[in-house]
């Protein structure tokens, strides 16, 4: 071909060449344009993506720490945590068709079911429990069916081996294992541990594909471990619940402390609940009735007065009080005793539990006295145990003691104890006139410095004293233990209702120690509002106390110290 | 000659520790298995372990043990005190 100088050049094949140009610079500017945008993409818009991409791959997980056990003071469990897995399922990824199998597996309903699943997807929602706390035995059996939009999570399931025995003082945990009652709520921050997290990266399904790295490793919760035993709990709690029930009474509270230490060994209260079962949990039965309740403590306040009047020196046991006519009247109102008792000594004022010789002896010494006594055994005084809902009780002033406060407080009307309160006052007698701090928790240190409350001597008059309360002429014979020198004084209270003081509705106490000659054991009952004919602290109470105390002596194998049983000697005569 | 030295040193120091790195990734996937293996067995004996503990402690429930005494092995309380002397 020949070019004719008016054309256009042309390419070997013919085309134009311009056309060629154009072509290849269109190419060129996408070429460019391709790399522009990757240049940006690398660059520029990096981050972003980096990060959207971690979004849907990256996942944060949660391993749930395992909360601390709560022992007894022999290691026993009362409160154990248990690895479980909580089954839910995303509604938008799961096949309707396989539910029926996996409801199969679990007991539940298929049509409930996948009633649940088609609402929840239809609502959008891509979280729906299937079951929660299946134990994991099941709970792999579910999830290796592999079915898509099923998941488990680990978590702990809190198991109460001493259910009701132990319930209103361990307390309960909520479903997701936050303390509610008790000392899982005192205690909480301390058992519960940290929780541990790590990077993985999942696929579209939720599996974990490959872990990025830990966090942090879940730190399990320290343990607790309590002073209490939970054998003598368990024979509190049987005697306890057995008169409750035979008395018909509203409720009841025993507290058994150690004697010496005043370590809480034994605290059960009537009603009770089961921790296991939390559907049908009823608030009146949750309250930890040792603790938390209010009781006018009634004669069981007598031992105190005495021991306040014995301590100024102005009186000793053998001193003379005349009684007669069994009545005394103070303001306006007659304080009777049960029958004219006389002339009684002091120690006969405990025996008797006269209610006009307490009344003299605290005319004699004054509000000042009296009250300055009280306090300094932890009447009125909070017990610090750190346990929700403690009460604190409540003890007038001596300014507002006019001469019938008075005499109502020292026969223990007036003023209001927890039946823990009791049993810690109580303590001073059996620790030489001092008392101790009460320790609930074995990590607390026992503390050495114990509050001086009366002399040695004095404490030991009265001891003597509450013993001649369980004698053939004392108000508390049904308290005996065979075996054992047994004191103690009984009290019974009106309830305080509405209008006043009801007339037919009684507290029963029996506060004791035994054994006398070397107290271990303190164990105060409180039976609340007993039915029927018997309703006085000696008939309601004290039969209780010696069946708890009985059994507590013998499995604390304190060695018996009553050589008046004849049944002894006849056994060591026996021997020989 | 000593440039071209150190530029073959560094060519080798790049080598090697590319190699290392290589080795110490891989080490570290080696560890995260081993520890994930372990973790896992760690909660299985946990979970064994808390069942035992509940197991044991609900066969020597003290309610058990106070039947079982009286009942199976016909075991009473000594209504007198006895008092065994040498």
């Amino acid at each position: 071909m020949n070019a004719s100088p008016n054309e256009q050049p042309v390419t070997a094949t013919g085309i134009a060449r311009w056309r060629f140009t154009l072509v290849m610079a269109v190419f060129g500017c996408l070429l460019g344009a391709v790399l522009v945008r990757l240049v940006i993409l690398h660059t520029v818009e990096q981050p972003f993506l980096f990060e959207q991409g971690e979004k849907r791959t990256v996942r944060e997980e949660v391993q749930p720490a395992m909360r601390g056990m709560i022992t007894d003071r022999f290691g026993k469990p009362l409160a154990v945590s248990t690895p479980v897995v909580n089954l839910w399922l995303n509604p938008q990824q799961v096949n309707i068709q396989q539910l029926p199998i996996i409801a199969q597996d679990l007991g539940l309903s298929a049509r409930e079911l996948v009633r649940k699943t088609e609402r929840a997807a239809n609502q959008g929602r891509s979280f729906v429990y299937l079951q929660r706390q299946v134990e994991p035995e099941l709970a792999h059996q579910v999830l290796d069916r592999r079915v898509a939009g099923v998941y488990g999570d680990d978590d702990f399931r809190r198991f109460y081996p001493a259910a009701e025995v132990t319930a209103h003082t361990v307390g309960i945990v909520n479903i997701d294992g936050k303390g509610q009652e008790g000392l899982e709520l005192a205690y909480d921050g301390y058992l519960q541990g940290a929780d541990g997290s790590r990077q993985v990266v999942k696929d579209l399904y939720g599996n974990v594909v490959k872990q990025l790295k830990v966090n942090s490793v879940a730190q399990p919760g320290n343990n607790l471990t309590l002073t209490l035993d939970l054998r003598l709990q368990y024979l509190a709690y049987r005697e306890l619940k057995a008169a409750v029930a035979q008395h018909h009474a509203r409720s009841g509270a025993a507290v058994l402390l150690d004697a010496h230490s005043g370590d809480v060994l034994a605290m059960v209260g009537q009603p009770s609940y089961n921790p296991n079962n939390r559907s049908g949990l009823r608030p009146e039965h949750m309250r930890n009735r040792a603790i938390a309740d209010l009781i006018e403590p009634g004669s069981t306040m007598k031992p105190f007065t005495v021991a306040a009047a014995l301590q100024s020196g102005r009186f000793r046991p053998e001193t003379e009080v005349d009684t007669s006519p069994g009545y005394v009247r103070v303001k306006n109102k007659t304080i009777r005793d049960h029958r004219n008792y006389g002339v009684l000594d002091v120690t006969g004022i405990i025996t008797k539990s006269s209610n006009v010789g307490v009344t003299y002896l605290s005319r004699e010494m004054g509000a000042e006295a009296i009250w300055s006594f009280l306090t300094k055994a932890g009447i009125g005084q909070a017990t610090a145990l750190g346990f929700p809902g403690e009460a604190v009780g409540s003890l007038p002033y001596p300014e507002q003691m006019d001469a019938l406060r008075l005499a109502t407080v020292s026969y223990g009307y007036g003023l209001a104890v927890s039946p823990l309160q009791l049993a810690h006052a109580y303590t001073a007698f059996t620790q030489r006139g001092c008392i101790r701090p009460l320790r609930l928790i074995m990590e607390d240190q026992p503390t050495e410095h114990c509050d001086p409350v009366m002399s040695a001597q004095v404490a030991r008059q009265v001891l003597d004293m509450l013993e001649t309360v369980t004698s053939d002429f004392g108000t508390g014979r049904r308290a005996r233990v065979a075996g054992y020198r047994v004191g103690g004084k009984t009290g019974t209270a009106h309830v305080v209702g509405q209008q006043g003081y009801e007339d037919s509705e009684y507290t029963a106490v029996f506060a004791g120690v035994a054994p006398i000659s070397d107290p271990d054991l303190v164990l105060v009952v409180v039976i609340s509002e007993p039915q029927g004919k018997e309703y006085y602290g000696g008939e309601v109470a004290a039969p209780v106390f010696s069946r708890i105390m009985e059994q507590a002596l013998r499995l604390r194998q304190i060695a018996p110290d009553d050589g008046s049983v004849p049944s002894l000697q006849m056994a060591a005569g026996g021997v020989q | 000659m000593g440039t071209r030295l150190l530029t073959g040193l560094l060519w080798l120091a790049v080598l090697v520790s590319a190699l290392v790195q290589i080795g110490v990734v891989n080490w570290q996937r080696d560890l995260i298995q081993v520890w994930q293996r372990e973790d896992g067995r760690r909660a299985q004996l946990q979970e064994e372990n808390s069942r035992l503990l509940l197991e044991r402690s609900t066969l020597t429930a003290h309610g058990r043990i106070d039947q079982l005494a009286r009942k199976k092995l016909n075991m009473t309380e000594p209504d007198k005190v006895q008092v065994l002397s040498q």
